[in-house]
């Protein structure tokens, strides 16, 4: 909101300075967002929040510093004389939805001469940025701007039989506004009629059939009180937000409608000639009644935290021009100013009390803990997982929450639909994503083209999809991506290229430092954009909780990436039930471990997992570990074998182990590979 | 026999003197004391060939002369390993101002670093951690904040829906804790809230469609507005500098009264007015006030008995302070040249 320097002195006296004016409304609630010149004028853009709409006009914001700094105000004349003995020009007003419309005033002038508003109006209006067009809607437009009512003025001779009848609209009735557009509308709206058919669109933009032009001679001043609900939904609906329909839906002051008719007919019998021809006619059906709010201090105390006179209660709510009556001590009952629309509880006359006592005045205190502070379940195993991917050289990413259709055909997953946001922004922010993976790649993408070819990230962030109702629903998961050379490229260690058992490495290691249940990998994701020789599924304590492998091929290329990027993506809410399992702790053994490898060669199609559950089924009483340190294939092997060497680890907690022992138990497990999984020694 | 030992003993000294190398001390030592062949040995073999009265003496002389050998050839063994090993080490030595190792080390995203060092004060100061979901329903993020439909406070908060009749929406802030934490807690009720907020603004340097809050609620009999600022005040000198100052201006937010918009002295200029504060010497940082009461209410809080202060701010915006990113877009893009910095 536009306030001008020079048109608030109209009403009160000001300090010195803009720059005071503009701290003293900031502080008051009224932000100052700028300060500019115009035309010889100081020009004030003034934040209004939602709630004070009697501080969208000139008046609104003098009554604030009038209150603020204590000052007289003074309000703008008016026609006080508005009733006729004879009516020269009859007309009537009926309202058929006292709900919607709980006022409506009427006053008709004739002996009008349309033409330019006096320059100082004009200026006023400019510097408020409202464009002149002519003396009748320039001064409806400046009694807008001053006391912040908004009025309409119909061309007389234009509104046939000389009837307002104040109405809803009938489903799929039309109106040509005054912008020129045909509107539709619908029984929600409220129309304003003449003895034809509908002349305005009630609060929100008159009719073009009934515009004032240079022909006009006579007019019909319209001020009104409509709903405020309802007027934002027809401004909503219509799409058409105007400066009337901005102060309605906020709430006008609906006592103030005599007012702003006087104020308006003064100004057009000075610059317009009207006459008064027809009696001002008040309908007031909704017999609205100002606001009575009870008021304690004792609350006002608890809720501050500071003590508060009597006296300054009752100083502070008359400057605001509220009325009390006393009812007992410290206990009033509070009537509160029409103009008031965001009066209703005793919190709202709180707040004026804190206002004028200061902000900066109430003591700073602190509540007492109450109760143990602590992260929820899900957000401690989030910290353990950004921690330990972090260590591990996964940097943490953020991607918006949406995706195009394009990504969701690409990472389709099966059995999962993405929700649908029926207003998006955009195409590429249609849906919901349904998985992490096209941000991380696309992510990877991002780095490629800035010449980082070692990319290693990581997001833990919501997935959605439709649940079995079409509702959107949503679940937090982890999402991995690497590619790339193992370590940065250096003189000591010439980088290795990253690959599946990186990533597998990556979660193993994340899942151990987060005392994860046993977990496994096996083959196959069921992803038809993850690579068929490498993608896999990872199960954790038996449930299927997240895949991993390269993107596939064609994907690879669709997105030209000059390296294999490999993905992982984890269900992190089912994740976290199977994580921070009680710790068992074993005493250091006393006596030596032994380690005893076997370098056999095994048919390709024997897989690794398979040959250590059966050494491990063998139950030999002193085997602790079972691992895989090398894997060959190639010269010297033939070309449907690979040889594996398994190390296997012995220890017994209550002497040292033989090597005859040894030997027996290596025996032993040859044996059994030989005999099960056709290995030979090699 | 003396003049035998005499000339044994020149030799040796001579032999010793030839001694340059680990190879050179061995074949001297070998020469001399050998099992069969050395010199020493082979001496001692001659005392079968002696008068029978000059054995003892010969023996005796021999004898020394044999510890004398191993002593002196023990001393330049130790002599010469120290100088093999100087010279090993000074083989050795590295240019250490080479670079280290690479390790691959993981970056914190900045603005979840924030989150998590904002979740990690007020976890401190006694507030339970919430997650509340961010597809939401119309009534906790705008109904039960005094928001009803066709309030003109939802204006300022564009929001994407699912549904024509909009019941089903992205959370367009975080303060949807309030209703959350009074439905599962009973007071006293202290809790904090941060994640993902969405609101219906193109993707430009100053907006997303998409950024973070943080949302804290205390409820419990006899809160006042002091806390309010008591506790505003502890966080914004930890997450932004200990000299930070603090102010409070009425401002309106549905679900609050009094509602109140906290600026914090500008942490660019230290209050002295700049460009970024717009010569004011205060930036806007959050909205913050005491819970309204139909918001108790509706929440099933008896508000005649208990109040509560609510405040919610923009994470990004305190990243974007406290490191000076010029625009929001770079936190969504993770490229790690933007990411490595923090």
């Amino acid at each position: 909101m536009k306030i001008s320097i020079d048109w608030l002195k109209d009403y009160i006296e000001l300090p010195e300075s803009p720059q005071k004016l503009r701290d003293d409304l900031t502080m008051a609630g009224l932000v100052v967002e700028g300060i500019s010149a115009c035309d010889g004028d100081t020009v004030l853009e003034v934040e209004v929040t939602a709630n004070r709409p009697d501080c969208l006009n000139h008046v609104g914001v003098a009554r604030e510093l009038a209150a603020l700094y204590d000052r007289p105000l003074r309000l703008p004349p008016a026609r006080s004389r508005m009733r006729l003995r004879v009516e020269r020009i009859p007309y009537s007003i009926e309202i058929r939805d006292p709900q919607l419309c709980p006022r409506y005033c009427g006053l008709v002038l004739d002996g009008i001469r349309v033409e330019s508003s006096p320059g100082w109006m004009q200026k006023r209006l400019d510097a408020c940025g409202m464009r002149p067009i002519n003396n009748i809607v320039d001064i409806t437009n400046y009694v807008l701007l001053e006391i912040g009512h908004p009025l309409h003025a119909f061309d007389f001779d234009l509104l046939s039989g000389g009837r307002i009848i104040v109405s809803r609209a009938a489903d799929g009735q039309k109106i040509v506004t005054l912008d020129g557009l045909e509107r539709l509308l619908d029984p929600e709206m409220l129309l304003i009629n003449d003895g034809a058919g509908p002349v305005a669109i009630a609060g929100v933009m008159g009719g073009l059939h009934s515009e004032i032009s240079l022909k006009t001679g006579r007019v019909l001043l319209e001020c009104a009180y409509f709903s405020p609900p309802s007027i934002r939904r027809t401004s909503k609906r219509l799409g058409l937000s105007t400066e009337a329909s901005y102060r309605f839906e906020r709430g006008v002051d609906w006592d103030g409608t005599v007012a702003a008719v006087g104020r308006t007919a003064r100004l057009i019998g000075e610059h317009a000639g009207g006459r008064l021809a027809g009696s001002l006619q008040d309908v007031n059906p909704g017999k609205l009644e100002p606001v009575r709010i009870e008021l304690g201090k004792e609350r006002a105390e608890r809720l501050l935290g500071v003590r508060l006179e009597d006296g300054f209660v009752e100083a502070t709510l008359k400057r605001l021009n509220f009325r009390l009556q006393r009812k007992g001590k410290g206990r009033w009952l509070v009537i509160c100013p029409t103009y008031r629309a965001d009066m209703e509880l005793e919190a709202d006359l709180i707040e004026e009390l804190a206002r004028f006592f200061g902000y900066q005045n109430i003591p700073t205190t602190m509540p007492a803990a109450r109760i143990a502070g602590t992260p929820s379940p899900v957000s401690a195993c989030e910290t353990a997982a950004r921690r330990s991917l972090m260590g591990l050289g996964y940097s943490e990413a953020v991607h918006l929450s949406f995706a195009g259709s394009r990504e969701l055909n690409q990472f389709r997953v099966p059995g999962v639909d993405a929700p649908e946001i029926r207003n998006p922004l955009t195409e590429e922010t249609q849906f919901l994503r349904t998985t992490l993976a096209p941000g991380l790649v696309a992510s990877v993408r991002r780095n490629f083209n800035y010449d980082t070819y070692r990319v290693r990230l990581f997001e833990i962030g919501k997935v959605f999809r439709k649940d079995s109702d079409g509702l959107p629903v949503e679940r937090r998961a982890l999402g991995i991506v690497g590619t790339g050379g193992f370590a940065g490229f250096n003189w000591h260690h010439p980088s290795e290229e990253f690959d599946f058992f990186h990533l597998k490495g990556a979660v193993a290691g994340m899942l151990s430092a987060l005392r994860s249940e046993d977990f496994r990998v096996l083959p196959g994701a069921g992803l038809p954009w993850l690579n068929p020789s490498d993608s896999a599924s990872l199960i954790v304590g038996g449930q299927q909780l997240g895949v991993l492998g390269s993107l596939h091929p064609a994907l690879q290329e669709e997105y030209k990436l000059r390296q294999a990027v490999f993905l992982a993506e984890i269900d992190f809410e089912g994740l976290c039930s199977h994580l921070f399992s009680p710790v068992h702790y074993e005493p250091m053994p006393r006596f030596p471990r032994v380690e005893r490898d076997l370098c056999v060669v095994l048919d390709r199609s024997v897989r690794y997992e398979d040959v250590k559950a059966g050494i491990v089924g063998l139950g030999l009483h002193h085997l602790r570990e079972v691992d895989l340190i090398d894997v060959y294939e190639g010269a010297g092997i033939p070309p449907d074998k690979i040889s594996m060497t398994f190390r296997l680890v012995f220890l017994d907690r209550e002497k040292t182990l033989t090597i005859d022992r040894i030997q027996s138990f290596g025996d032993n497990v040859l044996a059994f590979l030989q005999n099960s999984f056709g290995a030979q020694l090699r | 026999m003396i003049d035998q030992i005499r000339d044994l003993t020149d030799q040796f000294e001579k032999d010793l003197a030839s001694v340059r190398d680990m190879d050179t001390y061995a074949a001297v030592r070998n020469k001399w004391l050998a099992r069969e062949t050395g010199l020493i040995t082979a001496s001692m073999k001659r005392l079968r060939d002696m008068p029978r009265e000059e054995r003892p003496a010969f023996g005796q002389a021999m004898n020394e002369l044999r510890v004398r050998v191993e002593e002196r050839m023990a001393k330049l063994l130790d002599g010469l390993k120290l100088a093999a090993r100087e010279q090993e080490i000074a083989r050795k030595s590295v240019d250490v101002t080479r670079p280290g190792f690479p390790y691959p080390l993981g970056w914190e995203h900045p603005i979840r670093r924030l989150q998590a060092e904002i979740e990690q004060i007020f976890v401190s100061m006694g507030f339970r951690v919430f997650d509340c979901p961010e597809v939401e329903t119309e009534y906790y993020n705008f109904e039960a904040l005094n928001m009803p439909r066709r309030h003109p406070a939802r204006d300022a908060q564009d929001t994407f829906y699912f549904d024509e009749a909009a019941l089903r929406l992205l959370r367009t802030h975080c303060s949807t804790v309030q209703v959350h934490a009074m439905e599962t807690m009973k007071p006293p009720v202290r809790a904090v809230s941060a994640g993902r907020v969405y609101r219906r603004d193109p993707f430009d340097a100053t907006h997303s469609p998409m950024f973070f809050q943080v949302d804290v609620l205390a409820v419990d009999e006899g809160i006042t507005m002091g806390d309010l600022k008591g506790t505003l005040e502890m966080f914004l000198k930890r997450i932004f500098h200990p000299d930070t100052q603090m102010r409070l201006r009425p401002g309106y937010f549905p679900f609050v009264e009094p509602g109140a918009e906290v600026d914090i002295s500008c942490i660019f200029c230290f209050g002295k007015g700049c460009r970024i504060c717009k010569q004011t010497g205060w930036i806007e940082i959050l909205g913050a006030g005491m819970v309204h009461p139909k918001v108790l209410r509706m929440s099933g809080v008896d508000d005649s008995r208990y109040s509560g202060f609510a405040w919610g701010m923009g994470i990004d915006r305190v990243a974007i302070l406290k490191y000076g990113v010029e625009d929001i877009r770079l936190f969504f893009e993770n490229d790690l040249r933007f990411l490595r910095q923090f």
